[in-house]
């Protein structure tokens, strides 16, 4: 590697120390062919710097987000749902689970409990018929028949959409 | 006049579902990547394709971008991983300099026309010379001089060293100053 070419390219460059500068600027200054070079290379630099890059074709940004959009439209539904949905759904039946054991194990008399014995009656879950009542039920089909829909209608915007492109 | 909004706020708006803040930031940096692209693909098709290929694949990673360093960096370490598959996929070798031959081979058949060099801006020459240049020249090259990164910025886009690539923009601009001469031979001196 050529030292003198090298450092009056970091002189260039702007990456010298400055006493490096100082010394390097004397030397410019004092010899003809060091600033010969120098006035070359700055040249050189500054034509570098000036040059033109390329231009891509005029569609090319509609074409990107066309290609973004044809992917988004390709996910499946199961993606664009939200992952905290999912862990709260998750979390809720665990939390259930949970309490559900609880009330079981808080209801046994672990004193009385043998290893033949049955579950003690008083461990008996609530009656579901006292809370599935007629409005209930009626509320309950209602969500689903909505839900449904929601769903059939984004299905089929998918799928125009996907045609479209 | 809404100010011109930054690319930090432009990702943020995209994270948040808004595609047009993503049309915006395209626009901003298209140039420059479909330059990048050019260094490799050595034809405009091809560059168009890696061009768009890193826009999607930077969609696609939006969020795993953490800001640790500029956005144009990200996306150049984008276009480079991306480029450089690409090559691959063509079957041209790339990182060595016994490769040169190749290049030669390809400046050989450009179609120069010497006789013809004044009628050329000094722009095209140079973009000629550092098309013929390997690509990791040519990208250091370009990215040091009209990507306005610094060497640690090429470095952490590339995956090297500042060092490795102060030796290596070292380099380049020698080799690019060989070829300009080859090509030019007397009107290189008007230009280097």
């Amino acid at each position: 590697m050529n030292n003198l070419e090298e450092k009056l390219w970091e002189y260039i460059d702007g990456r010298c120390t400055l006493d490096e500068q100082v010394a390097i600027s004397a030397l410019i200054a004092g010899d003809e062919s060091v600033r010969l070079k120098y006035n070359q290379l700055l040249n050189f630099s500054q034509e570098l710097s000036a040059m033109e890059i390329d231009e891509p074709p005029m569609a090319f940004t509609y074409n990107v987000m066309e290609a973004i959009r044809a992917e988004e439209a390709r996910k499946p539904l199961t993606a664009s749902i939200n992952k905290r949905i999912i862990m709260g759904i998750a979390a809720f039946f665990v939390l259930t689970i949970f309490a559900l054991l609880v009330y079981v194990a808080a209801g046994i008399h672990w004193s009385s409990v043998t290893l033949t014995s049955q579950i003690p009656s008083v461990s008996k879950l609530p009656e579901p018929n006292s809370f599935i009542t007629r409005p209930v039920i009626m509320g309950f089909l209602f969500f689903d028949v909505v839900l449904g829909l929601f769903l059939i209608d984004t299905y089929l915007r998918r799928k125009k959409s996907t045609k479209q492109l | 006049m809404q100010s011109k909004l930054s690319d930090i706020e432009l990702i943020e708006q995209t994270l948040a579902g808004n595609q047009s803040a993503y049309t915006d930031l395209v626009k901003r940096h298209q140039r420059f990547v479909f330059t990048l692209a050019m260094r490799f693909a050595k034809g405009r098709e091809d560059a168009e394709e890696i061009a768009q290929d890193c826009f999607i694949k930077a969609y696609r990673s939006l969020a795993s971008f953490q800001g640790q360093s500029k956005f144009s960096t990200w996306l150049y370490s984008i276009v480079y991983t991306t480029a450089m598959t690409f090559l691959r996929k063509k079957r041209v070798a790339t990182d060595s300099i016994d490769d040169e031959s190749i290049h030669i081979q390809v400046e050989n058949h450009s179609g120069y026309d010497v006789n013809n060099a004044e009628n050329k801006s000094k722009s095209f020459y140079l973009n000629q010379a550092i098309e013929q240049l390997l690509p990791d020249d040519a990208i250091i090259i370009t990215l040091f001089y009209k990507g306005e990164q610094s060497l640690e910025e090429i470095g952490q886009a590339l995956g090297m060293e500042a060092n490795t690539v102060k030796v290596k923009l070292f380099r380049a601009r020698q080799r690019l100053k060989e070829k300009l001469e080859r090509n030019l031979k007397h009107e290189v001196k008007e230009l280097i």
